[in-house]
C-alpha cells in the first residue's frame, strides 16, 4: 500500500497502537458475544445487526473524510430525512423506482452543495453552517409532510428493505455500504484526493500555500456527503417502509461518536477509515449484546459514552507511554 | 497492508451470516416467555404496565421480559424487535411508536415463528393478531363531561383546555361533548365558553389555565383532555389560589392528580394501567397457545379480570375508563 502523507511522522506508531487496541477490543467483544451470550451468534441476529447499522455505516464514510479535513457536517441526518421525504413523495406520485434513485442522489448532493457553498465560498465555519442546515433541512421535511408519513411503496422498495441476498442472510440494505466502503477506503488512502484531505486537515495554511486545490476539495467533500446521505435516506426509507421528516433524528451524533472512537482526530489530519469501521462493528456489537441481555436504550447510550471517554483516556496515556519509552531508549527515536 | 487486514476483519461479522431455514409458527402447549416492548425504556406508565404483566405471570406461569429504546421512535424500536426475536421469545407484545414503520420488522418476527400482539398503541393490523386497547376513545369524551357536571353541579360556565388545534383525538372528543351539550337536557345549564390550547407544553398549559380563569370571572371549571395539561393546569391554579373556584377534570395519570382529587378540587378520567399489563399478559399467552387468533367473537379468560371477547379487527378493550374520585383514587398505581 502506498504511504499516507503523515505516516512518517511520529503519530504513526500511536495510530497503529490505537487501531490494534480497537481490533483486539472488537474481537474480544465478538468472541464474548459468540461464546457467552446465547443467540448472539445466530444467523438471524447477525443479519439484523448488519441491517440495523446500514444507514449509520453509510453516513460514517463521508464523515470520516470531513473530520480528517477539519470540517464537520451536523446536517447529515437531516439530509437523510429530507431525502427520505422526497424519495417517498416521488414514489407516491408514481415516478418509477429506477428514475427516483438518481434524482434523490442528485437532490442530496444539491443540499450538500448548499452547505459547501456557504462554508467554502463564503468562508463560514462548517460547525455553524451545518448546525443551521441541520434544523433547516429537517424543518423543510416537516413543512412538506407535517408529522405524517408516506408508507405505501412499490414492492421493489419494500423487498429491498426487508429482504436478503438470495441463498444468504446478508440483508440487501447493507449492500450500498459494502459497495461504497472499499471505494472510500481507496479514495482516502490511496488516491491523491485522499492525500489532499489529510494535508488540508493537517495544516490548512501549508496546504493552501503548497498550491493544493483546497477550496475545490472541501466543496467536493460536502457534495459527496450530501449524496451519500441521500443514499442512506433511501435505505432508511426502504428498511422502515416509511418516509417521514423525523427519520433518523439524532443519528449525526451517533455517527460522529463512532468516527471519533475510531481514532479520527477531532483536530483533523489524523486517523484512518479502517479504525472507524472497527469502531462501527464494536459499537453495534456492544449495543446488540446489551439489547439481547435486556438492557434498555438509556443504559446502552451510557455504555457507549463511557467507551468514548475511556478511549480518549487510553489513547492519551498511550501517547505518554510511547514518549516515555522513547526517552528511556526502549523504543527507537523516529526519524521525522 | 494492515489497513486491508483490518477491513477484512470488520467484514467478518457479515460473512458469518449463513443460510438458515425459516421457522414455522407453532402453538405453545405451556405458558411462554412474553417479550414486552413498550414505547420508551424508562416511562413510568410502562413500568407499572410491566408490573401488571408480572402479576399475571405469577398466576399462570411463563415469564415476562421487557427492554425498550431510549427514544420513542420506530427506528429505535426495530432494534428491540430484532433483539426479542434473537432471544427466541414465545410472543412479542408491542406498544408501537409508529403503526406502519414497525410492521416489516414484526412480520419478520412472524417469519421466525414468533407471534405478535399489540397493546396501548396499535400497530398495522396485518402485523399483529390481537390489539389490547385500554379504552374506547369515544367513551372518554362522555365521561369527561359527566365528571365536569358532577364537579360543578351541572350548572355554569366551563372551558376546555385541549392539546393542539390539530390533535385528531381531542378534536373528536370536543365535537362529541358539544353534541351532548346541545342535545342532552342534563347539561342544558352548562355553558362551554372557550376552547383553548396548551400545545402539549407544561408552560403554555399553565399560562392558558390562568388566562381562562382571569378572562371569565364566572368560570367554574376546565376540562383538560391531554395528559400533560391537567397536572400543569392544577399547579398553576393552585399557586394562583384559584383551584377551589375553578374545578378541573380531564385525562391524566391518576397519581399526578391525587392531591387535587383528594381535596375535591379535581377529578380525572383514567384507566388501571396495572390491569392493562395483566390483560396484555393473558391475551399474549392465549394467542401463543392458539386459544385466540384475533378473529371477532373469540373469547378468553384473563384471571381476576374475567372473560374478554375479541371485537372488530382483533381489538380487545380493557373496559370503560373510570372517573377517579376520592373514593377510588387509591386503586390507581399510575
Amino acid at each position: 500500500m502506498s504511504v499516507v502523507v503523515q505516516s512518517k511522522t511520529k503519530s504513526v506508531l500511536f495510530e497503529d497502537t490505537w487501531a490494534l487496541l480497537l481490533g483486539v477490543l472488537t474481537l474480544a467483544v465478538l468472541a464474548y458475544g459468540a461464546i457467552l451470550v446465547p443467540n448472539f451468534a445466530s444467523a438471524f441476529n447477525l443479519s439484523q445487526l448488519a441491517a440495523g447499522m446500514a444507514e449509520k455505516a453509510l453516513l460514517i464514510l463521508p464523515m470520516v473524510l470531513l473530520i480528517i479535513a477539519r470540517e464537520i457536517d451536523l446536517s447529515a441526518a437531516s439530509i437523510l430525512a429530507l431525502s427520505s421525504v422526497i424519495f417517498g413523495l416521488l414514489l407516491q406520485s408514481g415516478v418509477p423506482v429506477l428514475v427516483t434513485l438518481p434524482l434523490v442522489v442528485l437532490f442530496g448532493a444539491a443540499l450538500g452543495a448548499v452547505n459547501g457553498a456557504l462554508i467554502v465560498n463564503l468562508g463560514l465555519p462548517s460547525l455553524v453552517v451545518t448546525l443551521g442546515t441541520m434544523a433547516l433541512y429537517r424543518g423543510i421535511g416537516f413543512i412538506i409532510l407535517g408529522t405524517g408519513s408516506i408508507n405505501v411503496f412499490p414492492a421493489a422498495v419494500t423487498d429491498f428493505g426487508i429482504g436478503s441476498v438470495p441463498g444468504t442472510r446478508i440483508p440487501y440494505v447493507i449492500l450500498p455500504f459494502l459497495i461504497l466502503a472499499p471505494l472510500f477506503a481507496i479514495w482516502l488512502q490511496m488516491k491523491p484526493f485522499g492525500r489532499r484531505v489529510y494535508a488540508i486537515g493537517g495544516n490548512p495554511a501549508a496546504a493552501l500555500y503548497s498550491g493544493l486545490a483546497v477550496a475545490r476539495t472541501r466543496f467536493t467533500l460536502f457534495v459527496v456527503t450530501g449524496a451519500v446521505c441521500a443514499i442512506a435516506g433511501m435505505v432508511f426509507t426502504a428498511r422502515l417502509a416509511n418516509a417521514r421528516a423525523n427519520n433518523a433524528t439524532g443519528m449525526e451524533l451517533d455517527v460522529i461518536t463512532i468516527v471519533l472512537l475510531g481514532g479520527i482526530s477531532v483536530w483533523g489530519g489524523k486517523g484512518r477509515l479502517t479504525g472507524v469501521l472497527l469502531a462501527l462493528v464494536l459499537v453495534a456489537a456492544i449495543r446488540n449484546i446489551l439489547g439481547i441481555s435486556q438492557i434498555g436504550g438509556d443504559t446502552q447510550g451510557m455504555v457507549i459514552g463511557l467507551l468514548l471517554i475511556g478511549s480518549l483516556l487510553i489513547s492519551n496515556s498511550t501517547g505518554f507511554l510511547v514518549a516515555w519509552l522513547r526517552n528511556i531508549g526502549a523504543l527507537p527515536k523516529t526519524n521525522g | 497492508m494492515t489497513n486491508l487486514k483490518h477491513m477484512l476483519m470488520s467484514t467478518v461479522v457479515l460473512s458469518m451470516i449463513a443460510v438458515l431455514p425459516v421457522a414455522a409458527q407453532e402453538c405453545a402447549t405451556a405458558p411462554v416467555v412474553v417479550g414486552l416492548l413498550p414505547k420508551l425504556d424508562t416511562d413510568p406508565y410502562f413500568q407499572v404496565h410491566k408490573g401488571g404483566a408480572e402479576d399475571a405471570a405469577k398466576e399462570m406461569g411463563g415469564s415476562v421480559i421487557q427492554a425498550a429504546p431510549s427514544a420513542a421512535t420506530a427506528e429505535a424500536q426495530i432494534e428491540f424487535i430484532n433483539n426479542l426475536i434473537a432471544q427466541k421469545v414465545g410472543i412479542i407484545a408491542i406498544a408501537g411508536n409508529d403503526a406502519n414503520a414497525v410492521a416489516p420488522a414484526l412480520k419478520r418476527a412472524v417469519q421466525e415463528g414468533i407471534r405478535v400482539i399489540s397493546y396501548d398503541s396499535d400497530v398495522a393490523a396485518d402485523a399483529r393478531q390481537v390489539y389490547v386497547n385500554q379504552v374506547k376513545g369515544e367513551s372518554l369524551a362522555e365521561m369527561m363531561l359527566v365528571s365536569m357536571a358532577d364537579l360543578i353541579g351541572a350548572e355554569g360556565e366551563f372551558a376546555i383546555l385541549s392539546s393542539t388545534p390539530t390533535a385528531t383525538n381531542q378534536n373528536a372528543w370536543i365535537d362529541i361533548m358539544k353534541g351532548m351539550l346541545a342535545n342532552d337536557a342534563k347539561y342544558a345549564k352548562m355553558k362551554l365558553v372557550q376552547v383553548a390550547y396548551g400545545e402539549e407544553s407544561e408552560q403554555v398549559n399553565q399560562q392558558q389555565a390562568l388566562a381562562l380563569a382571569q378572562a371569565f370571572p364566572n368560570l367554574k371549571g376546565i376540562i383538560v383532555p391531554a395528559g400533560i395539561g391537567l397536572p400543569a393546569a392544577a399547579r398553576a391554579l393552585e399557586e394562583a389560589g384559584l383551584i377551589d373556584r375553578v374545578k378541573l377534570t380531564g385525562l391524566a395519570p391518576a397519581t399526578f392528580m391525587k392531591k387535587y382529587i383528594d381535596a375535591g378540587q379535581a377529578q380525572d378520567i383514567w384507566w388501571n394501567v396495572t390491569d392493562l399489563g395483566y390483560l396484555t399478559y393473558y391475551a399474549a399467552q392465549a394467542t401463543a397457545m392458539c386459544k385466540i387468533t384475533g378473529a371477532e367473537g373469540e373469547k378468553f379468560t384473563a384471571g381476576r379480570l374475567g372473560e374478554y371477547t375479541i371485537g372488530k379487527a382483533g381489538e380487545v378493550v380493557l373496559g370503560p375508563a373510570k372517573i377517579v374520585t376520592p373514593a377510588n383514587v387509591a386503586e390507581f398505581k399510575f
